[in-house]
């Protein structure tokens, strides 16, 4: 698995047991990679399917084959249904959020200086902390009891039901993950707003461009596979959505807040049925992969005018 | 970190002198100092007002978490916001550090060995082979590179019923080892990808002077080039840090409660979940299990943030 160092010995007068033995530390160098890749990564993607066609119950070994029930159940269960809306509401309003905020807010403190500095910090600083304890944070919060009511009623407003009601409930969700994400979205934007040359910002002053315009016409169309990147990363990150919905309403109430990995684990671990968990994972895997690779594709068009 | 840092040169916000010259004096912009001389005073009035708006927004709950976690259940929720010097106490927290159900102390020191073992075994795995594909020509290579990345668009939920599998069939499951396998095998895609992204820059020249030496190829790489690779080791360490520390579901499953470990966040959900109304259990546990992060972040901010970076954009 491995070229010969030096261009000076040409493999070629080489003989065949030996160009084998060139490769040999190659081999060696990336067999323990490979092997705890395939593993954990490639033998499992196959036996996600092999699963979703069993009724395994994830303790004994013993399990048989129940053909495609498993998708047939998951597709006419409207929980699960129910799960996959709320998860491409999700992600559908918290990509769009958390990007037009990123960017809007990398927009105006993309600059050098102190100040600066000091936001992007300050509006980063939840990304590094684990979305289970952003969720019990905001749970906290947002109870009948917590801050956010509490200050409500100080200034004579009637406490909302952030988390008893579905709606209220649904809503809380999408703003503690865009409160907790947008910030590394801005950080990635800023490091596309710095890329781009400072001619054009010079040339467009010249032409007598208003900051909004530099923005929309200048910045916008330069940064476009950072916005890519952005917009495929959020997307990716919040179809799989679970830690921070767990601590923030454990799916409720009423179940309105489940997504599809919350569903899955419910299912593969509370419920001991990992076939139908399997069967989940694979669809999600799929989805996952037609969006993420759609996306992309999407906004080729956009990346190339760049170029141009 | 080049791009945040140093990013090459300011942009809208440092005009020079030739540019306010050549700028339309037609539209009310007067020449008023040398910064933000386009953008008109009511305007960047009010980006400081949104912006410190914002700023509270995001400050606001960590303020909370911090003050209420040295206050009695009334007072908290009474006057969440406020606090008298009369009613601070360590009580909660203290009663938080000695909880039956979290033990914070054996979190922080099984979370901080997870971290560092995977961040082990992750670079002793990935460097040698990194190195092997960043110096190959053939296809074969390629295919190993194009294998490793794939593993960045499969969402570790969606292998993580297969893994409990796999682990089981190895006996390995509710255990440390079995553990530590799956995390390493996560941060196997991104640290390859990343390292043989960084060793195409190093020159060949080093591989020719340690081969001339005598040096064989694994130890002509861990003594001459990995050495050099120590700014991508850096990023590395901090994503998969900041991965291994916050990880909830894969202790959780793979571990589960049945080893009697716990992770800072599967203590967290393990002492919290149950008491999601007692604030004085809340507080005090979420502030205790974000400390070490924070501090992290605040020491690390700069490394932290241009990995991050690399981490997306070359990926």
């Amino acid at each position: 698995m491995v070229t010969l160092d030096r261009p000076a010995a040409p493999a070629r007068h080489i003989s065949p047991a030996m160009r084998w033995r060139a490769r040999v530390p190659g081999f060696l160098m990336s067999a323990p990679a490979v092997l705890v890749f395939v593993a954990m990564f490639i033998i499992p993607m196959i036996l996600a399917f092999v699963l979703s066609l069993t009724n395994w119950n994830g303790y004994s070994l013993n399990f048989t084959f129940i053909g495609f029930d498993n998708y047939a159940h998951a597709f006419r269960n409207p929980r699960t249904i129910d799960a996959a809306i709320f998860t491409a509401v999700v992600a559908f309003f918290g990509t769009i959020a958390c990007n037009v905020l990123g960017l809007a807010v990398a927009a105006l403190i993309s600059g050098p200086g102190r100040a600066n500095t000091v936001f992007r910090t300050i509006f980063f600083y939840p990304y590094i902390i684990s979305a289970l304890i952003i969720g019990f944070l905001w749970a906290a919060m947002l109870s009948p009891q917590g801050a956010v009511n509490s200050v409500l009623g100080a200034i004579g407003l009637d406490p909302l039901p952030f988390l008893t009601d579905i709606g209220f409930a649904k809503a809380s969700v999408i703003a503690t993950i865009v409160w907790s994400h947008f910030g590394f979205n801005m950080i990635l934007y800023i490091a596309g707003i710095k890329s781009v040359p400072t001619e054009y910002y010079e040339a467009a002053t010249v032409d007598g461009a208003s900051p909004w315009q530099q923005f929309r016409n200048v910045t916008v169309p330069l940064i476009a596979p950072v916005l890519t990147v952005n917009l495929v990363l959020t997307l990716v990150g919040l179809l799989k959505v679970y830690d921070v919905v767990l601590a923030l309403t454990d799916g409720g109430p009423a179940a309105g807040t489940q997504t599809i990995v919350f569903q899955i684990l419910k299912d593969s671990f509370a419920n001991a049925k990992l076939g139908l968990g399997a069967a989940q994972s694979v669809v999600l895997l799929i989805i996952t992969a037609v969006l993420g690779l759609g996306v992309t594709l999407a906004r080729r068009g956009a990346e190339k005018k760049v170029a141009d | 970190m080049a791009l945040i840092t140093d990013g090459t040169v300011a942009l809208v916000e440092e005009p020079t002198d030739t540019r306010t010259l050549a700028a339309p004096d037609g539209r009310g912009r007067r020449r008023s100092g040398p910064r933000r001389i386009r953008r008109p005073r009511i305007l960047t009035v009010l980006t400081w007002v949104v912006l410190s708006a914002l700023a509270l927004v995001m400050l606001v709950p960590m303020y909370i978490m911090i003050i209420n976690a040295f206050k009695p259940q009334q007072e908290i929720i009474r006057n969440p916001l406020g606090f008298s010097l009369d009613t601070l106490t360590f009580d909660y927290l203290w009663a938080a550090i000695t909880s039956e159900r979290f033990n914070v102390v054996a979190a922080y020191g099984i979370t901080l060995l997870f971290v560092v073992l995977v961040n082990v075994f992750g670079i002793l795995l990935s460097a040698p082979a990194a190195y092997v594909i960043a110096r190959g020509r053939s296809k074969w290579h390629l295919g190993l590179l194009l294998l490793f990345v794939s593993g960045m668009f499969i969402p570790g939920q969606v292998t993580l019923i297969p893994v409990v599998f796999v682990l089981r069939v190895l006996g390995l499951i509710n255990t440390i080892p079995g553990f530590l396998l799956f995390e390493t095998a996560a941060t196997l895609p991104i640290t390859i990808f990343l390292f043989a992204a960084y060793l195409r820059t190093v020159p060949r020249d080093i591989d020719e002077a340690a081969a001339l030496d005598g040096a064989g190829r694994m130890r002509a790489f861990w003594l001459c080039i990995f050495p050099i690779m120590r700014p991508v080791v850096a990023t590395i360490m901090v994503l998969n840090s900041i991965s291994v520390w916050n990880d909830f579901v894969s202790p959780q499953i793979i571990l589960g409660p049945s080893s009697g470990l716990y992770t800072v966040t599967t203590g967290v959900y393990s002492a919290v979940s149950q008491y999601s109304t007692s604030y004085t259990t809340v507080f005090p546990t979420l502030l205790l299990a974000i400390s070490p992060a924070v501090i992290f972040f605040i020491i690390m901010q700069r490394h932290i943030i241009g990995g991050l970076v690399a981490g997306a954009t070359k990926g």
